[in-house]
């Protein structure tokens, strides 16, 4: 079954090789194709990694509150709208509601021994109970240093602030300037798990009340922890409508401008808008695949028309229609593979790029998953697809009769 | 007298090709028989049908009536693969354009014929490397065909043609592309090989000097065979 296929090989590379222009661009093609599916796919990963960590984090029995209603989203990047003095108050009268943390964070310049990086500079209360909730729901442990303390600007860092943002690692007790003003790096946090929490800067809120000029007692989200006992839903919904009453009666609105949500709720929503990317990733993704495909096909009739005679010769010689057929589909099937090993290699160096960049810039923060499955995906997909777009043209070429084939450019 | 085996036999042959609308009969009622160890010269001018014989005679196509039997088999009762296999055995060819891969250097093209009847690469090797050795081209075996002159070309066209053993050979204009010398050169190769292999040649060709190399000239007009001698072939084409 296999008898000759060293040569059908050497017919079949040699004759990519003798025609290198038009096999290179049928190759760029498929690399663009295969390109698109792995850088896209590799990040959407990692988006979906960095999420899931995300969702994590906020700890189960935590609720959010954030300005901002049906677009939520939007606002958790614009981050325009804020939750006002009355509206904390109102959510911490909610039944349910044990503890309120107000948070409030905006990206900032921070300067350390000369060098400056772009770093989000959160701001939250360092109360001791508010300490102690967050080591307990999203377990926070000193990796260094101490806890600051209230009124002092000290600041707490993520570990990747720590480590790797700046060329040397930053010391506990040494000074960071941001806005002008200098802080105390007091201590230093364990990984998270999360880079972007890893990326994190936390002050305390009055200090980066002052330091931002953001409005006193303001907050661009709130984090309630729930009574023990007390139904997670149930202190959602009361909240919903404690809040709504406030808000409708500020602003004059329906009172739908903020969003209580809980960790199940954010998994729903991102999972959703992951899946619709996903989605559009794949299906353009496979346009293009379809076009390289196309490109194969095109090339296949026309090296087979090229080739009519040559045909001829080899079914004169006693070549079986199986033959022919192995030939052009060694050269198909090459055409993907070469694409497919192209377009993995070049994908996952974009893939690395964009890490490489969230790493730099800690807010844009976005992981390239590796995933063998898709390497191999992408390289034995790209040959499949090259061998279905040559399959008509070696077909074709297979059932030429050597009669016309050695008549035909005569 | 030792009887020859009929090799190659067309009984009641019709071959018409249908252009459009218009049905072109190109070969009428032919009726040939080819035995073993023959050398034998199709002739006929321009339009005449023997390009049309030739494919017949060399099993690359089918009658639109009639049979053709090689070696006693009916090819028509033969699938194309069948009939590609069998050809490939039995039957070696040599073209006007020597029609030699230009992917394949002088040993692979010659060794080519061997691939299709799955013979053991070994065994390929060195019988490609005969082959030419005795055309000689000893020293031109990794040459590609682009490297060689036309003369070299068509010696390793008829090494590749006697790659198989083939009972049959035929050539198609053989010195067509080739001058009056590397001609002559060529036409003795093939027929040291008719007289020390018993090799049956069938050479197409419109050539009368060529002709003169043949036993039986086939004289073809107008889709008709017009004479079928065994002798005197000088005087034929002058008729």
């Amino acid at each position: 079954m296999f008898g000759g296929m060293n040569e059908y090989f050497k017919i079949a590379l040699r004759n990519l090789k003798t025609r290198s222009l038009r096999s290179w661009l049928t190759i760029f093609g498929i690399i663009i194709g295969i390109f698109l599916i792995i850088s896209l796919l590799s990040l959407g990963e990692g988006v979906n990694k960095a999420i899931s960590e995300q969702i994590q984090a906020l700890g189960g029995d935590m609720i959010m509150v954030m300005p901002g209603g049906d677009n939520l989203m939007t606002s958790m990047m614009m981050g325009g709208d804020e939750l006002e003095k009355e509206d904390i108050r109102a959510i911490e009268r909610a039944d349910g509601v044990d503890v309120t943390i107000s948070m409030s964070y905006r990206g900032v310049i921070i300067r350390y021994e000369g060098e400056s990086k772009f770093a989000p500079l959160a701001g939250m209360s360092f109360e001791e109970e508010v300490l102690d909730i967050f080591k307990r729901f999203q377990g926070w442990s000193l990796s260094e240093g101490e806890w600051p303390r209230v009124g002092r600007r000290e600041i707490l860092i993520g570990q990747q602030v720590s480590d790797e943002m700046f060329e040397e690692k930053i010391k506990i007790g040494s000074q960071i300037i941001i806005k002008g003003k200098k802080l105390t790096v007091v201590g230093a946090l364990n990984s998270l798990g999360s880079k972007t929490d890893d990326g994190q800067i936390y002050l305390d809120i009055n200090d980066y009340y002052s330091l931002t000029g953001e409005k006193k007692g303001s907050a661009k989200m709130v984090m309630v922890k729930i009574e023990d006992g007390a139904s997670l839903e149930g202190t959602a919904e009361s909240i919903r409508e404690d809040l709504g009453k406030v808000r409708k009666r500020k602003v004059g609105t329906d009172g739908g401008d903020f969003s209580v949500i809980t960790a199940e709720k954010i998994g729903e929503i991102t999972g959703s808008i992951v899946g619709v990317i996903q989605f559009a990733i794949i299906l353009f993704a496979g346009i293009s695949i379809l076009v390289g495909g196309i490109g194969i096909t095109n090339t296949m009739f026309t090296s087979v028309r090229d080739r009519t005679r040559e045909i001829g010769i080899m079914k004169a010689i006693g070549a079986k229609n199986s033959a022919i057929l192995k030939i052009f589909l060694i050269e198909s099937g090459t055409i993907g593979l070469i694409g497919g090993l192209g377009g993995t290699a070049l994908g996952l160096f974009l893939a690395k790029i964009v890490e490489y960049y969230g790493q730099v810039y800690p807010v844009f923060y976005i992981s390239a998953s590796f995933n063998p499955f898709l390497i191999i995906f992408g390289i034995s997909f790209s040959f499949f697809v090259g061998c279905i777009s040559g399959f008509f043209p070696a077909l074709k070429a297979a059932k030429l009769k050597p009669a016309e084939s050695l008549r035909r450019f005569e | 007298m030792i009887k020859k085996e009929l090799v190659l036999s067309l009984k009641n042959v019709k071959k018409i090709y249908q252009l459009g609308k218009v049905e072109l009969v190109a070969l009428k009622e032919i009726n040939l028989d080819i035995y073993q160890g023959d050398f034998v010269t199709i002739m006929g001018p321009s339009g005449s049908g023997k390009s049309t014989l030739l494919n017949l005679v060399g099993c690359l196509d089918f009658p639109t009536e009639g049979k053709i039997f090689l070696k006693g088999k009916d090819i028509s009762l033969m699938s194309e693969s069948q009939l590609s296999q069998f050809r490939g055995k039995t039957i070696g060819f040599v073209f006007q354009e020597f029609n030699l891969l230009p992917q394949l250097d002088a040993l692979e093209n010659v060794a080519l014929p061997m691939v299709f009847q799955e013979i053991p690469i070994e065994e390929r090797k060195k019988k490609a490397k005969e082959l030419l050795n005795s055309v000689d081209l000893k020293e031109r075996i990794a040459h590609q065909p682009a490297e060689l002159s036309g003369g070299e070309r068509q010696r390793v066209a008829i090494a590749r043609a006697f790659a198989n053993n083939p009972e049959i050979i035929i050539a198609d204009e053989p010195t067509g592309n080739l001058d009056s010398t590397t001609g002559l050169k060529v036409m003795d190769i093939l027929t040291n090989f008719h007289k020390k292999e018993g090799k049956t040649i069938i050479v197409v060709t419109h050539d009368p000097h060529i002709a003169e190399y043949s036993e039986i000239i086939v004289n073809i007009k107008d889709g008709q065979i017009v004479t079928n001698h065994k002798e005197s072939p000088k005087v034929l084409w002058d008729k």
